[in-house]
């Protein structure tokens, strides 16, 4: 009995100094799909789980699968439980987002790829289009019919802009080659995805990428039929595609994450439109796949350094569409800030953009 | 121009249209005992969830269509008690088996989004290239299976049964047969076989699991049973048409015609209205006569 005493004053004890403890930040995330898809939700879920690792003394909530129509809810339940920094990580919660941020000025919201801007209110996301260059670069090189493919969810300006990236960068290396692209017309409806895929296969493509929420069918579908595979947007769906693997470009929020935190933590936390890509380390290339010789890995590579120094600029004209108008004149270059402006496809692209 | 086109389109079909089937196949049963179940999206989901699941613990993934199509048979019979025993509504009652399936599958794939899994073995038909006309055997199976349903429900006593319940359950009932024991039969076997159908979207076609995968599909199962005119054999010829229109408008803008990708995402749908139209007025009513009736009974 008298054990039984001790053991309960020291559990309360330990459970009393626990909540003395106060953590020094609570940051909130939810995401609309689950947090091991192998793709846009499991890039936003592991940089989120960054920010521990970085600040120990902070404390996550975290919430996947959550409806954009009940976003709201669980952000004012986040606040409650002390939030201070949140992120609605779906493009779908800005607006929601933004009503909470208004009810709540003293809470820090950063949204991934939004248009809006409040007090509290700031936006992230990485230069996918840039960097995508890099996997055409890598498909140029790897293809051996001269076609490759593309999957894409709906045909709206990043996603164009990523079809696009994925051709120049393979015309870059291998000036023969053709790129077809397909639209499902929804971010997840991987039966649709591997049809798709078998589409491309159809006209003899023997690279696929893909712009989707999560590509692991499509992955498996290429992996089944012996052809190449590069990955986007998290590095967690090579698993899939293990022989056909080239590389791919994952979303690495995290680093960038603990900083956010840390500015919210010390006050100088400012909104802003924040873009950046692979020399900021918003978005990495992976490892290459164990077809890849080493020669291509090297071009890979110097293309990826090119980037990273600010010499290569993917979207610089003279660049012509699909019908050999230029849309991008000589001496003119696209920034990551015109990437949802893509409306047309580039020449040598089989595919309609809308 | 060579005809390659067509035997990728029927290749793709094929392999489009089986998922889609064998809940049509189901609803075609439950149907023809009067029952409508606008459940299926429900039981596919969780027939998918669960096939996935015991596919990634065991290894296999004929357990897993096994666990599924049990499970989709005995979620069924509770929307039969609901709507045999305990006469409530068949429309909100499959609603309901709906959302009960979103929620139950969700919470059965949970763990397994990200697992790696061995699917169905493949079977090619011989003489294609690598990838075309390469089924698993839940795809070969399907003919037989609805030329088998045909058969039964046509040409035997326990055929006749069902379809005597469907039309007029009293009838039925004055001429010594059980409606409720018919019913519950006939509920049975579509959750098999709407289980089977999900299963066979993650463990044959797509090898993956994520929730609300079916993406309507279940709908549109209820839809081919309405555009079959309640016969099996022209569901399978439904399926067809439909998976073939979706493939072919991927095909379509694959090839680069110039079209908008909008516009033939439309084409499949656009293509059932169209021959439900033509089909409609061609014919005769083939709905069952007591189709979403409360059975009232009289015991």
């Amino acid at each position: 009995m008298r054990k039984v005493f001790w053991v309960v004053l020291l559990a309360s004890l330990v459970g009393l100094m626990a909540a003395a403890e106060e953590p020094c930040l609570v940051v909130g995330m939810i995401i609309g799909g689950a947090k091991d898809d192998g793709g846009y939700n499991q890039a936003q879920y592991e940089s989120f789980m960054r920010i521990e690792e970085l600040i120990p003394c902070v404390e996550l909530l975290f919430a996947e699968n959550v409806p954009e129509g009940e976003a709201e809810a669980i952000l004012e339940h986040m606040i409650q439980q002390g939030a201070k920094l949140l992120f609605p990580a779906g493009f779908g919660y800005m607006f929601p987002a933004l009503s909470v941020a208004e009810r709540h000025p003293d809470v820090v919201f950063m949204h991934p790829g939004g248009y809006m801007l409040a007090d509290n209110f700031g936006t992230y996301f990485s230069d996918v289009q840039q960097s995508y260059f890099l996997l055409g670069v890598a498909a140029g090189k790897m293809t051996k019919t001269d076609k490759i493919g593309f999957v894409g969810g709906m045909p709206i300006g990043y996603v164009l802009g990523n079809a696009n990236a994925f051709h120049l960068g393979a015309r870059a290396v291998n000036p023969d080659v053709v790129t077809h692209v397909v639209f499902t017309g929804t971010w997840l409806d991987r039966a649709k995805e591997v049809a798709a895929t078998q589409s491309l296969l159809q006209q003899g493509c023997d690279v696929i990428g893909s712009h989707v929420d999560s590509p692991i069918a499509i992955a498996q579908t290429a992996e089944a039929a012996g052809v190449y595979f590069v990955g986007y947007p998290s590095l967690a769906v090579q698993k899939f595609c293990p022989n056909g693997w080239i590389t791919g470009l994952g979303l690495t929020w995290g680093d960038f994450f603990a900083e956010i935190a840390k500015q919210v933590m010390d006050g100088t936390w400012k909104p802003a439109h924040i873009r950046k890509g692979i020399e900021a380390g918003f978005i990495a290339l992976g490892e290459f796949g164990p077809q890849v010789p080493e020669q291509v890995r090297q071009i890979v590579l110097t293309f990826a350094e090119g980037l990273k120094a600010g010499i290569l600029h993917p979207f610089t004209g003279p660049i012509r569409d699909q019908e050999g108008n230029i849309r991008i004149a000589e001496g003119e270059t696209w920034g990551p800030e015109r990437m949802g402006e893509f409306d047309w496809l580039v020449e040598g692209i089989v595919g309609q953009p809308g | 121009m060579s005809w390659d086109w067509l035997t990728w389109l029927t290749s793709g079909a094929i392999l489009y249209a089986a998922p889609l089937l064998y809940p049509a196949l189901g609803e075609v049963i439950e149907q023809r005992a009067g029952i409508v179940n606008l459940g299926l999206e429900g039981l596919m989901l969780v027939g998918a969830a669960l096939a996935f699941a015991v596919t990634a613990e065991t290894g296999s993934p004929w357990f897993g269509v096994l666990a599924a199509a049990l499970a989709g048979g005995v979620m069924n019979l509770g929307f039969g008690y609901l709507v045999i025993s305990r006469r409530a509504p068949q429309l909100a009652s499959g609603l309901a088996l709906m959302f009960l399936g979103f929620g139950l599958s969700a919470m059965l794939g949970k763990g397994y989004i990200n697992a790696l899994i061995r699917g169905l073995p493949r079977y090619q038909l011989p003489g294609w290239g690598a990838i075309l006309f390469n089924y698993d055997l839940l795809v070969y199976l399907l003919f037989p299976l609805a030329l088998g349903l045909w058969w039964v429900l046509f040409r035997t006593r326990w055929g006749l049964r069902l379809r005597a319940v469907g039309e007029d359950p009293i009838t039925a009932f004055a001429a010594g047969i059980s409606p409720a024991w018919v019913r519950y039969q006939a509920v049975f076997l579509a959750g098999l076989l709407a289980g089977i159908g999900g299963a066979h979207l993650s463990v044959g076609v797509t090898l993956t699991w994520s929730e609300g995968m079916t993406a309507g599909r279940g709908f549109i199962a209820i839809a081919l049973v309405i555009f079959s005119r309640w016969h099996p054999l022209r569901a399978i010829v439904g399926a067809l048409l439909f998976g073939g229109a979706v493939v072919f408008q991927l095909q379509l803008q694959a090839r680069g015609v110039g079209i908008s990708p909008f516009f033939l995402d439309m084409l499949p749908y656009v293509l059932t209205i169209l021959v439900l139209l033509i089909w409609g007025r061609a014919g005769r009513q083939a709905a069952p006569a007591s189709l979403g009736r409360v059975y009232y009974g009289t015991e």
